[in-house]
Order: structure tokens, then sequence, then C-alpha cells
């Protein structure tokens, strides 16, 4: 059979195959190694007896190897194995258009995503400065928060302190707040055409708010410090920002087209035979399945 | 109907053991450095101390089923439950799951053996030997209260509570010493699981061709190499402190004890992924064949893998939320920690996605695997819980945690063993084990777990703490602990069926024939059992799934993986 080389490997006249020989060594060494330990708890005598074993199973080892590893012949025993299946039947999954009604026609660039995530961030930065400012009559106030969230002191801080200037703050809150908006832009390309209508409303208005409520249920147990601090009503302002000025420059990018057809993993430049039925050298056997 | 044979000779008949003699037979076994015979040694080897550890189990739950309940003394229950988690860990988990990838691995890539079969004898033994010095403890000494030297520190043996001043004589040295032998023998036998899948392979099995199984040992001794050498570090080091007189973790005399929570965990959590990847490699050869669908997002599964590999090293001090950590560390393991759920995350979804839309068979094997899909996400989302440190300071020590790894390691692990002795014993006896038995055992083990550990989350919630000796009646715990000791000894009984269903299959069961599952892998290319030599001629392949590709010649995989 083709599938199937014969690649010798027999010995003598073919008829047996040479393998390790058996050998008891392994197990006098195993043995001695256990002993030699053993004897830190009960009597030095069996660490003797341990090292005794040892040496010996070593020297026999060695002699099981140099200069030539033992061998010993098996015979070979004539019996065929049948391989075969009773299921020989092949059913193939019909992948048609309807499997994905709502999968992307097409999808914005990566660089959309980067600079929606950049003007988002800088959106978002204007209303939490404005609250700083208005409540506690300093724009360093919101940037501390973000701040003071990533460092290890932050403990009965108190407001005139976040509202002072503090450099190491604002560089976490930098890298925090970079970070963060670069990776929502980037999820915002990804999300923005999948979502049937309104995008940018759903994406602006509607995820913010909902994000928002996630983080207002667990900041309490994760950092009660950092959300006694906040005020939800500004960070929810602060957030609706982000979402429209970073939904809006990512939607008015150029689209870039890709088929709805392809499953994702396919779109994900994973090659995974048969994802599709149409071409029979791109078929699947995930999309195979057998009947009896 | 494509019927084709593969001209592969073996014998078929099952060696007897009156033939050639008890004694001869038992050297034989001794002496053997076969792949296939070293593995049934460690299954065997396991299964007795899975049978120990059990009834070590059962003693715990007996004494917690009542309030204020003595049925053992306080020392002995500290022993039994370090002794149970020490078992269950590195006399079970372990050398179960190298005994699966020593007997399937070799002959899944079309080898003969594995790649160093000397040291192959010598890992067994190690890890033999290492258990029975474990266990001599029992009877090696007086120790402090007439009841043996038994380790009596928690399996994790934190210190200081292992300096000699606060545990003298040799309990925490027998623990120390028992598991550097056995980790000797761990070390060995993941070198020669790596050296051969990296060298012995056949003809035309690429990386990408390889069966999911063996990726996942691949993945499994990398780690056991990175893991279990920090341990072994600090035992010796321990050992140097009661010995010697140390100073490492003696936080007086300069040292700190933190410093050996750090080496354990360091250990410790990518552990529990030495434990349950060979179990997703088991799932992912299970879960296809009784789908009759290939593995869903083959190269995902491999990605996601290597991720949980490298992920799983920066997780351990999830383990230290109490201890005093600072913020930013805090921060880093509670986000480094939920990451991984996102890898195995993928693993799930591809296990159902492989589910979805074929032709399911469930027989045992696959029975098994499905629960353990199941009770892996539960035991993924209370994994989670555990990994915010809020939620930590507050369930830390409590039986919520014992609940949440028992759901891992019981849920997950032992479930899965228990499909991969139902899929392989047939290749490895040639006979099938009892369906009837087989379904028996599936639904009453399963009752068992979760009347064990359901309701454990739910004491946990309520506050009780792990490892105390017993508890007032006042606390709300009585009617759960009961139902948590009689889902005990449900699961126990599940554990006889097996044993019985073992034996009676051994002896009565069906000729299984050498591919009675209609499987895909090279394994099912042999004669059951397979012969010494697995392969009278090399197999080459083109796919990952050689037996479809001659099932099927006019629709082989090779032509879409190609």
């Amino acid at each position: 059979m083709e599938e199937t080389a014969h690649k010798g490997a027999e010995h003598g006249n073919g008829q047996s195959i040479h393998l390790p020989s058996p050998t008891g060594w392994p197990i006098m060494l195993a043995f001695g190694f256990t002993m030699l330990l053993a004897g830190l708890v009960t009597t030095f005598m069996i660490s003797i007896f341990g090292f005794v074993f040892i040496v010996a199973g070593c020297v026999g080892w060695f002699h099981d190897v140099l200069p030539h590893e033992q061998h010993e012949e098996v015979p070979i025993l004539e019996q065929p194995v049948v391989i075969t299946t009773s299921r020989a039947v092949v059913e193939r999954v019909k992948l048609t258009g309807e499997h994905r009604p709502h999968a992307a026609g097409g999808t914005s660039a990566v660089m959309a995503g980067i600079q929606g995530g950049i003007a988002g961030g800088i959106a978002m930065a204007i209303p939490a400065m404005l609250y700083g400012l208005i409540t506690h009559h300093s724009v360093w106030y919101a940037i501390n928060l973000l701040g003071g969230a990533g460092v290890g002191d932050w403990a009965h801080v108190t407001a005139a302190a976040i509202a002072t200037f503090h450099w190491q703050w604002l560089l976490i809150a930098c890298v925090i707040h970079g970070i963060m908006c670069l990776l929502v832009g980037l999820l915002f390309v990804a999300m923005l055409p999948m979502l049937p209508r309104y995008p940018v409303v759903l994406c602006g208005l509607v995820a913010p708010i909902l994000w928002s409520g996630i983080i207002h249920s667990f900041l309490g147990f994760v950092n009660p410090e950092l959300s006694a601090h906040i005020s939800w009503p500004w960070f929810v302002v602060s957030q609706i920002a982000f979402g429209v000025v970073a939904g809006l420059i990512i939607s008015r990018q150029t689209h870039i087209h890709t088929s709805k057809h392809l499953p994702l993993a396919a779109r994900m430049g994973f090659v995974i035979p048969g994802m599709t039925h149409h071409d029979s050298d791109a078929g699947t056997p995930h999309g195979e399945k057998e009947t009896h | 109907m494509a019927d084709q044979t593969l001209p592969i000779p073996g014998p078929t008949e099952i060696p007897r053991i009156g033939t050639a003699g008890f004694s001869e037979w038992l050297h034989s076994w001794i002496v053997t450095v076969d792949h296939k015979k070293l593995g049934i040694l460690y299954v065997a080897y396991s299964l007795f101390f899975l049978l120990v550890g059990g009834v070590e189990a059962m003693c715990i739950r007996i004494q917690l089923m009542f309030p204020h309940n003595h049925f053992v003394s306080p020392q002995v229950y500290d022993e039994l439950f370090t002794m149970h988690g020490t078992t269950m860990v590195f006399l079970v988990g372990m050398p179960i799951l190298f005994g699966f990838a020593n007997y399937v691995v070799p002959l899944m890539v079309g080898a003969r053996d594995m790649a160093f079969p000397r040291l192959n004898a010598l890992s067994f033994w190690l890890t033999a030997f290492g258990g029975i010095l474990l266990y001599f403890s029992f009877v090696g000494g007086f120790g402090l209260y007439g009841m043996g030297s038994a380790p009596d520190v928690g399996w994790f043996a934190y210190a200081p509570l292992t300096a000699k001043a606060f545990t003298p004589g040799h309990n925490t040295d027998y623990w120390a010493l028992a598991l550097i032998v056995a980790g000797f023998g761990t070390l060995g036998t993941a070198i020669n699981l790596v050296a051969t899948i990296i060298s012995m392979r056949c003809r035309g099995m690429t990386l990408f061709r390889m069966p999911l199984f063996v990726w996942l040992m691949l993945a499994v001794s990398g780690l056991t190499l990175v893991t279990i050498t920090p341990l072994t570090a600090a035992q010796v080091m321990l050992l140097i402190d009661r010995y010697l007189g140390g100073h490492f973790f003696d936080t007086q005399a300069g040292g700190s004890a933190l410093i050996w929570i750090h080496f354990f965990w360091i250990f410790g959590h990518p552990e529990v992924y030495v434990l349950v990847l060979p179990a997703f490699g088991i799932a992912s050869e299970i879960i296809p064949v009784f789908s009759r669908k290939a593995i869903f997002g083959y190269s995902t599964m491999v990605g996601a893998t290597i991720a949980i590999f490298f992920i799983s090293l920066a997780v351990w001090a999830h383990h230290m939320f109490t201890v005093g950590l600072t913020s930013v560390s805090i921060a880093f393991f509670v986000l480094a920690t939920m990451v991984i759920a996102v890898p195995t995350g993928i693993k799930i979804f591809n296990w159902l996605a492989t589910m979805w839309g074929g032709r399911l068979r469930f027989d045992t094997p696959m029975l098994f695997c499905v629960a353990f899909v199941f009770q892996f996400v539960i035991a993924g989302l209370t994994g989670v819980i555990l990994a915010v440190a809020p939620w930590d300071w507050e369930l830390h020590n409590s039986y919520f945690v014992i609940a949440h790894f028992h759901y891992v390691l019981v849920g997950a692990i032992v479930f899965n063993i228990f499909a991969a002795i139902y899929y392989w014993f047939p290749k490895v006896t040639g006979r099938m084990m009892s369906e009837k038995l087989g379904k028996w055992h599936f639904w009453v083990f399963f009752a068992g777990f979760h009347l064990t550990f359901d309701p454990m989350h739910v004491v946990g919630l309520l506050g009780m703490p792990r490892s105390i000796y017993t508890y007032p009646a006042n606390r709300g715990w009585n009617t759960l602990n009961m139902v948590i000791s009689i889902g005990a000894f449900v699961q126990a009984i599940g554990v006889l069926i097996f044993v019985w269903n073992l034996i009676q299959s051994l002896r009565h069961g069906k000729e299984a024939g050498n591919d009675p599952w209609d499987a895909w892998t090279l394994e099912w290319a042999t004669p059951s059992p397979p012969p010494p030599y697995n392969f009278a001629v090399d197999p080459v392949v083109r796919s990952r799934r050689p037996l479809w590709d001659i099932k099927h010649p006019d629709d082989p995989d090779w032509k879409y993986e190609e």
C-alpha cells in the first residue's frame, strides 16, 4: 500500500527484530539510591548498603552498554492486522451562507483601531479632567485615581493628596490609559462591522454603560479605595466620550471586504482542512461524519 | 466499503501467566525495559495507591461525618490528610499519566520503544521505591505518638512547621526523602518522553501530524523538567535545615519561611497542569473517535497547549494572596491567573465543537469525557473566583478551595484517567471491559462525585476551614458534612465496581481485536496486545489520522492537510 512504508528494520534473515535486552541493573540502581537516602531516617548502615547497590548497579549498567549496547533478537510472528471500518460512508456537513448569516462582510483596518483608540482616549480624558477641575480644583485628580489603582501604597489616601501632582502616578496612568485605549480601539475594529445596525450607538452608548455597570459591580471588592473616590456619573460620561469618538473614527474608515462565507478559524488564518465544502481540495474532515 | 490490510505481524494471543511459571513471569517484569510493560507497571502501581489514598480519604470523611467525632486521633488525622494529598498527587496522578504516556506515546508516534529504555526502567523503579519509602514511614519508626513517622505537615509542608523545633522526629524527613527519590524518577521519564517525541517519530509524522495526546505529553514533560527541579531543590534545602543546621527557612535566623512557599508553589501550580494536560490529551483522543469527527481546531489546540505551558509558570503566587504581597504583585498574579482561562476555554470550545454535529456514541470512555468537559468548566469558574484576590482573602484555606481543586483533580483528571483505562484497556490486554459494569461505574461515581464536592463549596462558603480535625455542632455544617461523607462512600462503591470490572474483564472480557473503537491513531494498527517490537515495519503517515487514510482511501485526510 502506498501509505505504509515497508522500511526494512529486520535483522538476520528478516525474521527477527533486535531490541534492548532486559536488565536488572536499573532496579538495583534505584533500590540503592533509595537505600542511600533511607539511611538518613534509619541507620547509616542502610546508606552504606545503598551505596554498595549503587556501585554495583552502575558497574552492571556500564557493562550492559559498553562497548556495545546489548540487544536481544525478538522473532517476528506473522499475523496480519486488518484495518477496516464498518462506517465507510462519509457524510459531509453542508456549509451554506446561512451558517453565518450575521458574519461581517468586511472589517476595518487595524490602523483605524489605533487611530480610534488614540482619539477616543483623548476625548475620554477631557470629561475626566473636567470632573477633577470642577469638584477638586485639580486636573490631576482623575489621573491620580487611575494611576493610584496601579501602585501598592495607596491606602487611606485623602482627596487633597489625590488632587496634587505625582509623577509616578501620572506615568502609571499614562501607561494604563494608553494600553487600554489601544486595545479597546482594536476591539472596536473587530466588533463594529459585526453589529447589525447603528454600530456607533451600540458601541458608543450601550457598551460603555454596560461596561461601567460591570466595573461598578466588582470594583468595590477589588479596589475599595479606588471605588470610594470615583464619581460614577462622570465615569459613564467619559466612557461614552471614548465610545462615540472611537466608534465614529473607526466606522468612517475604508472597509476591507472579507468573505463572510469563510468560517472564523479560516479567517483567522488557521489552516484547518475541510472548512469549506465547495472546493474538494479544501474540504474538511471536520465536516465529515460517518454513517453505518 | 474500503478495506485494506496492513501487514503488521505480531501475536494476538493473550499471554498467560501459567505458561512460563510464576518466577519466570515475575522476573520478566522486574528486568523489563519494554515501554509497554513499564507503562502497565506504572498504571498498576498508581491504581494500588489510588485505593490506598482512597481509604485515607474515607477515614477523613468518617472523622468529619459528625461534629465532635473521634474516629481517629488528631495526630493520625494530620497524617491521614497529609498522606492522602501526597499520595494522590505524587503516587497516583503523575505516575498513572506518565504510565499511559509510556504505553501509548511510542505506539502513537510509530516507534519501537522509548528513546532510553533502560532510563525508563530506572525512572519507574525510582518512582516505585519513592512510594514504598513514603509508606514505610508508617512502620519505620515509633514516631511521637506510637503511630509510626508518617508525614503530618500537609502535602505542601509549609515552613516553619517543618523545622526541627516544630516537627521533631522523622515525619517530615520521610516526606522530603521519598519525594526526592520519586522526583528523580519523574524527571527521568520526562526526559525520555521529550527525547522520544522529538527524535523517534516515524516517517511522515511531522510535529503537526502528531496526535494531540503526544503534543500534550511533550508540553507536560517540559513542564515537569521546569517544575520538579525547584521542588527537589527546596526539599534538599529543607533537609540541610533539618540535618545540618541550615537556616534557609528559619526566619529568626535570617532565612525566610516565605521562600519555601514560593518554591513549593512554583512547583505546585504548574503541577496542576502537569496533571491536567494529559487529561486534556486523553479527552482530545477519545472525543473525536466517539463523535466520529476529526478534532476541531487542531492548530488552536496545540497553540492553547503551548500558551498554557508558559502562562502556568506565571501564576504560582495566586496561592499566596494572604501572605502579604504588594498590590502590584497581586494585580499581576490575578491577571495571569485569569488569562490562563483563555487557552483553557479554547480547548473546551473545541471539544464541544468536535461533538457538535457528530454521530455521538456514549460508550463508557465517552461518558467520562463528557462529564469531564462540564465538570472542568465548573472547576475553571471556581478557579477564576479564587483568582480574584479579595475573594481569595475570604475563601483561602476554606473548604471552598478543597472543593475547587477536587473538581479539577477528580472531576477532570480522575474522570479522564477512567476514560483512558476504558479506552486503551482493549489495546493493552486484548479484551474489552464490560460496558454494563462500566456504565454502572460511571453513574455511581458521577453521583458520588457531585454528592461529595458540590456541597463542599457551600460548607466552604459557610466558613469551614480545611484540615480541621473536628468542628462544633452549632456552625450549620453538620448536614452538609454528612452529605459529603455519604457522597464519598458512593464514590468508593463506584471505584469498587471499576475494580471488579477490571478483574472480570481481564479474565473473561470479550476479545477486542486490534481496533475495537474504529479509531484513527497508530496504536490501533498493532495487534492487541502489541508485540514487543510494536511495528514489524516502520509505519509512514501522511496525515493526523493515518488509519482514517487507510480506511477511506478515496477520501484521505492528507488531501486536505497538505
